[in-house]
């Protein structure tokens, strides 16, 4: 037992229960885990908050009303909740095989700035402009991560810091490119690319909201049938859970962590061109991506492994941002929201091992203890 | 040598422990005098390792009482009883590999000087080994060494320490005859100068080799202590046992096709060391072939050449004639072999998922499970409800995970889903390695009945007596070589154990 | 002739490379010590933050007039930070991956709220430049490969060679090495596991952060937002290049900080080439760190595929894996 649980089961033992360990932990239950451990991380910002002078219940309320109050606030997070769960879907695959992309951003401006070239540089109807756009920038993502992938794949170089390197290298292409190659020379002051002239179209009904709040939900749905009625969702679920069982059952190992890890990165890349692609943000400069892989992250981290739980995970942490935003000018910055995150994905963490504990009555005796038993009764048991 | 020879130098009164509410131990009353070697025995599960591990500080009792030389002890961590003299040697070695034997000596030890350099290290256990009388290359880094020699090594630790009483886990299962032998050659010279050793074993050879007295745990319960001499094999069988069934084989003289040809066969190990030296081997169908060997000899290697999992340097492997060199693992599965892998846990289940995606491992791309890309939910479920229920599985549902299973339910699984593969050949490499006796005879029973509908069965296995009751020819590995092969009628155990120790025929013959 | 003209060149290159990639050099000897006992501490970004940001505000707000103590602010800061992600990940074995990218996140973002009403003020309390032994003359290219403010001595030479000989040559050292190697054989041995692993986590952190003053206190003395711009993640790279081993790792920083220094002299120069003009040669020369620093890391792996097999270069086999006597 961790010397903090034993300190808990010290507190624990002059009353009627203990802390026990579970055998098995249940997908529900640690889901349910880790939203507690994003609540309590909430209540915990909110504490420190209220330490530092600052009202949390004001704050609270005016982000609510600024997303819920009026059309704008519910697009406004649409509009951020489009890149947040691309790259979070990206991430929430590669999870799924235990691979931990952490160069979703990298992917996603390379993505954008694919489509950025294609859109100045063709001319056509706009539909095809804009297919052609997104394959580049699909193609771009999955290119932006071949070389972590390989290497993961093939040399079992660790992904985390390959892929994270990148996002700098992807952060200056992008500087070069609107401040280089293909600036905006029309406008001198503005230190961004030129314009794309095409839009993807509105949903009905909305102001700035396009067609691409769609792309995330279909890819969503996909993912989820694929997880739960092919034969590939059930040899990467196998990767994922031991690689060794994985290649026992025949499966091409290396070469499935290969092709996934292009798909998160298509999947990222894409994001960079429905970005791109809403009225108003048709051009590219370094602030671009305001970390949305990062917000992507926790999200997919928030979610476990379910695809839907990306898309409710995905729209909280749109409406935390947007409020960030907001709220920007009654006080806080932009910054806060990332050391909020920290906090949040923090309490993440801790409530995915709280799934691993429970408190029992001290007499009680049940089949999971009775199964402990029976592993302990064969101690010359393999792997122990 | 320490304390008072007359009186037990550790002594156990009415221990208990019980597992969530499972009794491993029930009020089990044990005593070792000095100078002697006090043999532990019982079958797997029977609590033997349960209470050593109480002894050393590992497990606190529920109930009952620790004395070592007179003294009450109530031991908190392995550090407190190795403090009073008990130290323990375990099954699985805690050394940590890419360090020298001297650093392994020396690590954790209030004695080691603060500063240190390696050659005042090696000076140090070279002194050391010369008052012990036991020797290994202290230069060595641990994953240099063979298992044997590690062993050793922890036992010097163990010793360095000041341990008056020494535990030893199974501590021959790993090693050959030959190790073994100057293994009992030390314990007997450690009892001579005053210790006491407790040897865990549930070999009855062994018992009666080496011990002076020896006390039998079954069911956590203590059978008997009494001195070894005089003490018969059957009748210290008969108190492990108990009533239990005894599964009964029936050899038999195959001359069934060959289902299974292996021709000057070589490969490496995942250290790109040569495993397999020009094994040549058949299995028919309808007869087990039984490879009898220390652990570490090719064993590993050989199943998965077999099986596609790793590749070859030379020779060829057929499967009812067809080259499988060149094949893929998942081709040769679809030819009808099965394996039973050796590390159930690491290779042949995945513990997080649940028991009805595991039934399905081996054969999820195969009609009805799959047709093209999708998988058949339901007759994935319906296939693994008929699974569990026929291999008696014990799990609450099949959607729980297989982590959840115990290490028997596990093997049963296992066990029955490769045999459903197997239509031609079933590799099972130690397919009872750590169950209990009944899990044991079961997966015994599937793979005789695989056997007995005509299929080839390559059965691996460190356990000789496993292998001599099971087999209708028996195969010696050693180092990577076939030493000899026999048939079953003509085995010989002393002959078949010299081979296993490397000795060649001519040698063991005469 | 030509030969001087590029050795000069070289030193000056090494030379500027030198205060360049000091925090690189403090970073990955900061996570180094985390590794070596099995901690996997991938928020060095937010740790160099947060002792910057504690660093600028014991000397702009605190008064704080020495260096050294402004220093240590930041290091106990540091410190702080590590503690909270010691207990999550070691105490409570929450995964070592998801706290440190938290510990990255909110370092980051802790450390730019707490600077921003400081952007760009300059910082008069500095460092000063050491002449070894006064006897070496103020020739260019000599003074910038030998004269430097402490901190540089103390990160490129004091810090690996006392964890050199404390890792190798000492019984702690040892111990050490056998909780990140394989933590249930130092238990059974009594080394307390868990309280080896927060410690030196806690001081690797305090390193770590020692990086992000030196940065403001020398390097660029003054505050900006988003301080450590992916240094702490090259250093997380230049320990894997270094395969664990204190001195190589200043091989691996000294790689990184010429790539940044070829950029800087590229920029001040003008350099360019004859199909790449000189703007677009600065934004060129700009990717080049993280690219070598990439390549870097998948030298020691390659060089284990393609036959070469170093084992002295493998990780440390329990790193990022919670240790737990029970679930042995």
């Amino acid at each position: 037992m961790t010397p903090l649980a034993s300190i808990a089961g010290a507190v624990l033992s002059v009353t009627p229960w203990r802390l026990e360990r579970r055998l098995e932990v249940d997908a529900k239950r640690a889901a349910l885990t880790r939203i507690g451990g994003a609540v309590g991380a909430m209540i915990v910002v909110g504490i420190l908050l209220l330490l530092t002078g600052r009202n949390a219940f004001w704050i609270f309320w005016q982000a609510l009303d600024a997303i819920f109050g009026r059309q704008r606030g519910i697009e406004g997070v649409a509009l951020r909740a489009i890149p947040i769960l691309m790259t979070a879907l990206g991430v929430a695959l590669s999870l799924r095989m235990k691979v931990w992309n952490i160069g979703s951003d990298g992917q996603f401006l390379m993505g954008a700035l694919a489509a950025v070239g294609v859109g100045i540089h063709m001319d056509g109807p706009g539909w095809l402009v804009l297919i052609l756009m997104a394959a580049a920038a699909t193609v771009a993502g999955a290119a932006w991560i071949l070389v972590p992938a390989l290497a993961r794949a093939y040399w079992d170089v660790n992904e985390i810091i390959t892929t994270l390197l990148l996002n700098f290298v992807a952060l200056q292409l992008v500087t070069w490119s609107a401040l280089g190659f293909w600036r905006d020379k029309a406008a001198a002051v503005i230190q961004s690319t030129r314009e794309v002239p095409f839009t993807l179209p509105d949903l009905p009904g909305a102001d700035s909201v396009t067609v691409a709040l769609l792309v995330p939900l279909v890819i969503a749905a996909v993912l989820w049938w694929v997880f739960r009625s092919t034969t590939i969702g059930y040899e990467i679920d196998t990767i994922g859970g031991n690689p060794r069982a994985a290649g026992f059952a025949g499966i091409a190992v290396r070469r499935r962590i290969l092709v996934v890890m292009l798909f998160t990165g298509a999947i990222a890349g894409l994001g960079g061109m429905l970005q791109l692609s809403a009225p108003g943000a048709q051009a590219m400069n370094a602030g671009f991506s305001a970390q949305f892989g990062l917000s992507g992250f926790i999200v997919a981290a928030l979610a476990g492994a379910s695809f839907w739980g990306v898309i409710g995970g995905g729209l909280f942490i749109a409406s935390m941002f947007y409020a960030g935003i907001v709220l920007q000018t009654k006080g806080l910055s932009v910054y806060i929201i990332f050391a909020i995150y920290g906090v949040i994905l923090t309490g993440i963490a801790l409530g995915e091992i709280a799934a691993r504990y429970r408190v029992v009555r001290r007499d009680a005796a049940d089949e999971t203890e009775a199964s402990a038993a029976d592993a302990a009764a064969a101690p010359q048991g393999a792997g122990s | 040598m320490t304390g008072d020879s007359k009186r037990p130098s550790v002594e156990a009164r009415g221990i208990s422990k019980a597992f969530g509410g499972v009794a491993a131990l029930d009020a089990v009353d044990f005593e070792v005098s000095w100078s002697e070697v006090h043999a532990l025995v019982g079958e797997n599960g029977a609590g033997k390792t349960t209470l050593c591990n109480i002894l050393a500080g590992i497990y606190r009792a529920d109930g009952g009482q620790v004395i070592v030389d007179g003294t009450e002890r109530d031991f908190r961590s392995p550090a407190h009883a190795i403090d009073a003299g008990i130290g323990m040697v375990h099954q699985h070695f805690r050394l940590v590999e890419p360090m020298t034997v001297a650093e392994n000596i020396h690590l954790g030890w209030p004695e080691t000087p603060g500063v240190v350099s390696q050659r005042a290290l090696i000076d140090r256990t070279e002194r050391f080994m010369g008052e012990m009388g036991l020797h290994v290359d202290p230069t060595a880094k641990i994953w240099q060494l063979s298992v044997g020699e590690q062993q050793r090594v922890e036992i010097l630790r163990v010793l360095a320490r000041g341990a008056r009483v020494l535990i030893l886990d199974e501590p021959t299962a790993v090693l050959t005859a030959k190790e073994a032998e100057e293994l009992f050659a030390v314990i007997r010279e450690l009892a001579a100068s005053g210790l006491s050793v407790i040897f865990i074993t549930h070999k009855l050879r062994e018992v009666l080799a080496v011990s002076d007295r020896l006390t039998v745990l079954r069911h956590g319960i203590r059978e008997i202590t009494r001195p070894t001499e005089g003490a018969t094999a059957s009748e210290i069988a008969r108190l492990m046992t108990g009533e239990e069934r005894v599964l009964d084989v029936e050899h038999r003289a195959v001359t069934g096709d060959p289902a299974l040809e292996l021709r000057g066969v070589s490969a490496l190990n995942d250290r790109g060391i040569t495993a397999l030296q020009d094994v040549d081997l058949t299995v028919r169908s309808g007869e087990i072939l039984g490879i009898a060997g220390v652990s570490g000899n090719g064993q590993t290697e050989l199943a998965e050449v077999i099986c596609a999992l790793r590749g070859l340097e030379s020779g060829s492997i057929t499967v009812d004639g067809s080259d499988i060199a060149s094949m893929s693992v998942r081709a040769v599965t679809d030819m009808g072999v099965g394996h039973i892998p050796e590390d159930r846990i690491g290779m042949g289940m995945v513990t997080s998922a649940p028991v009805k995606d595991n039934a399905v491992l081996h054969s999820y791309w195969t009609e009805p499970f799959s047709q093209g890309l999708t998988l058949n939910r339901h007759s994935v479920i319906d296939f693994a409800k008929r699974l569990v229920e026929s291999a008696r599985v014990q799990t609450r549902s099949i959607f729980a995970t297989a982590g959840q299973l115990s290490g028997g339910n596990q093997q049963r699984l296992v066990a029955r889903r490769e045999a459903l593969v197997a239509d031609r050949l079933l590799v099972a490499a130690h397919p009872t390695r750590g169950l209990d006796v009944n899990a044991a005879q079961e997966v015994r029973s599937t793979i005789l009945d695989r056997r007995d509908s005509g299929c080839a069965v390559l059965l691996i296995s460190d356990d000789l007596d496993e292998v001599l009751l099971m087999s209708d020819r028996i195969a010696v590995i050693y180092e990577g070589r076939i030493m000899g092969v026999f048939d079953a009628a003509d085995a010989d155990r002393e002959h078949i154990g010299l081979l296993m120790g490397g000795h060649s025929i001519a040698e063991a013959v005469a | 002739m030509i030969l001087a003209i590029i050795e000069n060149a070289f030193l000056s290159l090494i030379g500027s490379a030198i205060p360049a990639s000091a925090v690189v050099m403090l970073a990955a000897t900061g996570a180094m010590l985390g590794e070596r006992v099995g901690v996997l501490n991938l928020g060095q970004e937010g740790l160099i933050g947060i002792g910057a940001v504690y660093s600028v505000i014991a000397v702009l707000s605190w008064n704080v007039q020495s260096p050294w103590l402004a220093m240590l602010i930041g290091m106990v800061a540091a410190g702080v930070a590590g503690l909270i992600f010691a207990v999550c990940v070691v105490a409570f074995r929450a995964s070592q991956v998801l706290v440190g990218l938290a510990l990255a996140l909110g370092g980051i973002g802790l450390s730019n709220q707490l600077g921003v009403n400081r952007n760009g003020t300059p910082i008069q309390t500095l460092f000063r430049e050491v002449n070894p032994g006064g006897l070496l003359d103020n020739n260019d290219a000599v003074s910038a490969f030998f004269f430097h403010d402490p901190v540089v001595y103390i990160a490129y030479i004091g810090l690996p060679v006392v964890l050199w000989f404390v890792l190798f040559r000492t019984r702690h050292g040892m111990n050490m090495r056998a909780v990140g190697e394989n933590p249930a054989a130092a238990d059974a041995v009594g080394v307390s596991v868990t309280g080896w692993r927060i410690f030196y986590s806690v001081l690797g952190a305090a390193i770590t952060g020692a990086g992000g003053a030196y940065m403001v206190l020398s390097f660029t003395p003054t505050w900006s937002p988003d301080i450590a711009r992916g240094r702490g993640w090259v250093a997380l790279a230049v320990v894997i290049f270094a395969g664990w081993r204190p001195g190589w790792a200043v091989a691996g920083a000294l790689l990184y900080g010429s790539m940044i220094s070829l950029d800087t002299t590229a920029q001040a120069r003008g350099w360019g080439l004859p199909f790449m003009g000189a703007s677009d040669l600065s934004f060129f020369l700009s990717m080049l760190p993280y690219v070598v620093t990439l390549v870097a890391i998948l030298i020691p792996a390659g060089a284990v595929k393609l036959g070469r097999r170093v084992r002295s270069t493998a990780a440390p086999a329990a790193l990022a894996i919670p240790y737990s006597r029970e679930e042995r």
